[in-house]
């Protein structure tokens, strides 16, 4: 079974925190929607070979963000993005926003650059 | 079955020490395996890694100390404890002039929980060729062998030295699949011994770190990667490497106005640590770190202070 996101590791960042990411990263793009059914604890383990237990907690983490939702019987699907997780959302933005700011600045990149960078992205991933 | 299902620990060991003549190859190792873990037991060539799987396997006596498995002590292991033991090792005799298809056969009446349809699986899944004589087969399809026959009985415990040492990426990742296919099943516990950590990156989630004989580090990945970040700190002015320095910093280094530190108990507050430390500090940013540059870090740290 393929995933239905894009996974390359990379050295130096925790396992958890990659998968996540790319996780989040294929639900803002769309490559994996709303109502779709996410991968299992053990097709996620088998498939990047990780440790089980790092597969559970990589699916517990996106529950808690509201990211995914479990469903009795039918298994776990791509939540809605609910609204509570919107504030969740704006603070990570936040941090995020700061890095790209201080990144900028230290590279002396002009607003525009890092507007202009961004726009392409948005649009790359198709929002 | 007996009370060992509830056990916590799938191994431990205490004091476990082991000589050959005036060489001191496993001195005082005092370690627990956590039942439901893929333990990585880690150590350079010559930690005395393999010396203490032979005694764990009751293939060495210890010297001192002892060592249980299932709560049994290894020296009593017996059959009965080795049908839920796979144990796969790169100086294990093999049968080398048997056919994959004749190992087995040969091994299968010897576990009453031999899974065929497992054993078919994996041997789809690791394209051994069922009619070829071990000894004719690559590093990489040995090991495959080796494992299949060490897995088809769906043991409730993995112990496997150096099994990923030599082999391609394909066939690591192979044999990882494999591994994990294990860990479906309701009792489960994987011991790998590795000197390279990057074999277990992502795949274990316990570390033990052993040098010279001696255990350096045990602990779970959650555990190490909550309190290991790797920090940056933007320093006005140019002072140099604080003098006092807590020896929770590892590695620390200073280069132009960023000093650079593996803090290795970061916590709440440690950020005002740090400010109080290096009255000067700008911009502060705490990373967490992958198992790799936490046993990077952990190496080279004992290696100053040798």
């Amino acid at each position: 079974m393929m995933l239905p996101f894009e996974m390359q590791f990379r050295a130096g960042i925790p396992v958890h925190q990659q998968v996540v990411y790319a996780v989040k990263k294929a639900i803002v793009s769309r490559q994996i929607q709303p109502g779709d059914s996410f991968p299992s604890v053990r097709q996620l383990s088998q498939e990047l070979k990780i440790n089980p237990n790092t597969a559970h907690k990589i699916v517990g983490t996106l529950i808690n963000e509201g990211l995914l939702e479990v469903r009795p019987g039918i298994g776990t699907i791509v939540g809605k993005a609910p609204a509570a997780t919107r504030i969740q959302r704006s603070m990570l933005l936040k941090q995020e926003a700061e890095h790209l700011v201080v990144e900028a600045r230290n590279l002396a990149l002009e607003l525009e650059d890092v507007l202009d960078a961004i726009r392409k992205h948005w649009n790359h991933l198709g929002g | 079955m007996s009370a060992d299902q509830d056990r916590i620990h799938s191994i431990e060991t205490e004091g476990l020490t082991r000589s050959f003549g005036r060489t001191e190859a496993v001195i005082d190792l005092t370690l627990a395996v956590p039942r439901g873990s893929i333990f990585a037991f880690l150590g350079p060539n010559g930690a005395g890694k393999t010396t203490t799987i032979k005694m764990l396997m009751n293939i060495l006596r210890p010297s001192a100390g002892k060592a249980t498995v299932f709560g049994v002590d290894s020296s009593r292991l017996g059959p009965e404890e080795f049908r839920q033991i796979g144990y796969v090792s790169e100086n294990q005799d093999t049968i080398d002039w048997m056919t994959v298809e004749q190992l087995i056969a040969y091994c299968k009446p010897m576990y009453p929980t031999w899974d065929d349809a497992l054993c078919g699986s994996l041997l789809r899944q690791f394209d051994l060729p069922p009619d070829q004589k071990i000894k004719n087969l690559s590093r990489g399809m040995r090991m495959k062998a080796m494992l299949l026959s060490s897995l088809a009985y769906r043991p409730r415990l993995l112990v496997l030295d150096e099994p990923f040492t030599g082999l391609d990426a394909l066939v690591r990742d192979e044999l990882v699949r494999g591994i994990l296919e294990l860990t479906q099943q309701e009792q489960w516990t994987v011991f790998i011994s590795s000197h390279d950590v990057d074999e277990l990156e992502g795949l274990a989630d316990w570390i033990a770190v052993v040098n010279k004989g001696r255990l350096q580090l045990s602990e779970s990945l959650a555990s190490l990667q909550s309190r290991f970040r790797s920090v940056q700190v933007v320093v006005e002015g140019d002072e140099g490497l604080p003098p006092a320095r807590p020896a929770e910093w590892m590695l620390p280094e200073k280069a132009g106005h960023t000093l650079r530190f593996v803090h290795s108990r970061y916590r709440e507050g440690s950020e005002d640590q740090i400010r109080a430390m290096v009255p000067q500090s700008g911009r502060i940013t705490a990373h967490p770190m992958s198992l790799r540059s936490i046993f990077v870090a952990l190496a080279r740290t004992y290696r100053i202070s040798e």
